[in-house]
């Protein structure tokens, strides 16, 4: 079979010895960075982008990709057990999670949680070696205006999952796209919106556009309101293990679980967020019991867990096989691929094989030692969760400052992450979300080529978009996407399942 | 009589509006060109009209439609926060990764109220070896570890 060859290639290439430790260091250190309170995978990601800069390329990938899991997992910990989620996807974690922990069954959330993330992360990779190289078959059809629309797709499905109001996720989708132009435009070689500042010739860097937005405006809310001291419920290593009732309802959970995200985590837009709470939302419906959730289910924990990790899995291909970031996280990781000289796209797996193919092998690793470190040192990350926040912040804004440094030592470097910084504060007190901005960013200069092609190519006429088959079928998807927002029925839906936070 | 109702989409309205404006107005000179041979002002003038639309939406609605308040802004730690990432930026090429860490912790630090001085100062020290050890000698990244490069 063509896929155990194409995986043997990836395990040879990821199992050196050198990649097993660089996944391992990503592991470790996306979960010690994960589990600190309020900081999710994407500024996690940034702020350790930096460091695998002096590495090449697959091995970097393969510690990005580590310290995502990690990142994921941290957050999982500490929804469970502090009930303080780093990021949206960990919200449901934290609904029925935190209420086992309260009853004492902490440790079986935690096990539920690490056991079914790894079964999903199994099927999550086997889903991806099988569909990633038929996907990248169907992207060599695609032409500039079906990626056009596919990017169209994708940025609606970013504001149809952005909390709160969907005109203003339109906006900030609009914002970034506007950001991602600043700079020399590719076609006439004159500079766009730069004040004549030379650090904007080449564009906003992402690193401290990130940092700002998301790691710095962290910081100011925590500042200004201080979370509850909540003091992480103690575990013991021998509670560990599930009961045999607990294991007879997770497991059929985790198997949904796993269904849901990896087919919405393939989806533009789509991606661990969606994924966890369609996964939760369906727990919630088909149960034989609904009394029982919000009172600790573990059916709330398998379930989301698995989806969020094999979404996590999955969300990987339509980067790798069409260029295309689907969620801020992806965005990062075609940021980390672009540094090492890495064009993602459908010529990454014919090019360079060991190099998709090792990814893929590495994620399987990933999650295998997840599971194997994580468990044992419970301990540790207990004990980091009670570091007091008056010593985590300072240190936090250290390493955003530092991360930025060492991409580029410019001192204007820090001007736009303090701009930023100010930028997304304001945004927070309008309760603006900026996810949908930085996907816009990331994708706007790619929006504007393929606009720009499509058009000359169909001398002017927009029909071009409806008249390529792919391009209509996304372009209706998109619409379909658009009904839903409108319709009252879903809206209300779409507002139930955001209070749950 | 007209009542602001949700302070918050006014705020945001009003934000939008700027940034669409501005968007239009610094980029007037660029060429617009048409669509089939879209010029560079093209894509970034039809976005930047959009943002203007939404923001009148957005702000207009305000004035209708109930919406949560703003909460009170707090000088004091987005303050303190930028002055301590200037005097990382500052003082990094002038007196090395080692002082400049430990100078921009003691400031982040008086983002909150009560600082404990000895105690912050102890563990900024810490947190500044731990960096120049990982960053400097670890991943070589390009920095001075001292004054003298």
């Amino acid at each position: 079979m063509e896929m155990i060859d194409h995986l043997a290639t990836g395990f040879a290439a990821a199992a050196s010895w050198q990649n097993l430790l660089f996944c391992l260091i990503g592991v470790l250190l996306g979960t010690l960075i994960g589990v600190l309170p309020g900081i999710g995978p994407i500024p996690t990601l940034a702020i350790l982008l930096p460091i695998t800069f002096g590495l090449d390329p697959l091995s970097a990938l393969i510690m990005m990709a580590g310290i995502y899991y990690g990142a994921q997992y941290g957050g999982s910990t500490t929804s469970i057990l502090v009930n303080m989620p780093g990021e949206a996807s960990s919200v449901v974690t934290c609904i029925e999670g935190h209420q086992m922990a309260k009853r004492g069954r902490a440790g079986s959330a935690l096990a539920t949680a690490a056991l079914a993330s790894f079964f999903a992360g199994c099927v999550g990779t086997v889903f991806l070696a099988g569909f990633g190289p038929l996907l990248s078959k169907i992207a060599q059809q695609f032409t500039s205006p079906d990626y056009f629309s596919l990017m169209v797709l994708g940025l609606v499905m970013a504001v149809v999952l952005a909390h709160g109001s969907v005109l203003k996720a339109v906006a900030m989708v609009l914002i970034g796209l506007l950001l991602g132009l600043v700079g020399t435009d590719v076609n006439t070689g004159l500079t766009r919106y730069t004040f004549d500042i030379n650090g904007l010739w080449e564009g906003i860097d992402f690193l401290p556009l990130v940092l700002g937005l998301y790691g710095i405006v962290e910081i100011i809310r925590n500042l200004e309101n201080p979370p509850a001291k909540r003091a992480p419920i103690s575990t013991r290593l021998r509670d560990v293990w599930p009961t045999r009732e607990e294991f007879r309802l997770a497991w059929p959970a985790a198997l949904r679980g796993t269904g849901i995200g990896s087919v919405l985590g393939i989806l533009p837009g789509g991606g661990a967020v969606l994924a966890s709470f369609a996964s939760y939302t369906v727990e919630k419906k088909i149960t034989r019991q609904p009394e029982r959730f919000g009172t600790g289910a573990i059916e709330g924990v398998a379930g989301p867990e698995a989806a969020n990790n094999a979404a996590a899995q999955t969300s990987f291909i339509p980067l790798l096989t069409l260029g295309i970031p689907s969620n801020p996280v992806m965005a990062i990781m075609m940021g980390a691929m672009i540094i090492q000289g890495i064009q993602p796209g459908a010529a990454v797996m014919t090019a360079r094989p060991e190099l998709f193919w090792g990814m893929v092998a590495s994620m399987w690793i990933g999650n295998l030692m997840l599971v194997i470190i994580n468990l044992p040192l419970l301990g540790i990350w207990v004990k980091l969760l009670s570091v007091p926040y008056r010593f985590l912040y300072p240190a936090i804004l250290l390493f955003c400052a530092v991360g930025v440094y060492s991409t580029s030592t410019e001192p204007f470097m820090m001007v736009l992450m303090m701009v930023f910084a100010v930028f997304g504060y304001i945004l927070m007190k309008f309760g603006c979300e900026p996810a949908p901005l930085v996907l816009g960013f990331i994708l706007g200069p790619l929006m504007e080529t393929n606009l720009r092609r499509s058009l000359t190519l169909s001398r002017g006429d927009p029909m071009i978009f409806l008249d390529r088959p792919i391009s209509a079928v996304l372009l209706a998807a998109t619409l379909l996407m658009i009904l839903l927002i409108v319709l009252p029925q879903f809206r209300k839906t779409r507002e139930v399942a955001f209070q749950e936070d | 009589m007209i009542k602001v109702r949700s302070p918050q989409d006014l705020g945001a309205g009003i934000l939008f509006l700027l940034f669409g404006l501005a968007g239009i107005f610094l980029g007037r000179d660029l060429d617009f060109g048409s669509a089939r041979n879209m010029g560079p002002g093209y894509f970034p003038i039809l976005i930047s009209c959009f943002i203007v639309v939404i923001g009148a939406i957005v702000a207009g609605r305000a004035f209708l439609v109930e919406g949560p308040a703003i909460e009170r802004v707090q000088f004091r730690p987005i303050f303190m926060l930028l002055v301590a990432l200037a005097v990382f930026g500052f003082l990094i090429s002038q007196i090395g990764v080692v002082l400049t860490s430990i100078l921009m912790m003691i400031v982040a630090a008086y983002a909150r109220p009560h600082v404990r001085i000895v105690e912050t100062l102890i563990f900024a020290v810490c947190v500044a070896i731990f960096v120049a050890v990982v960053f400097v000698f670890g991943l070589n990244q390009p920095m001075p570890l001292w004054w003298n490069g």
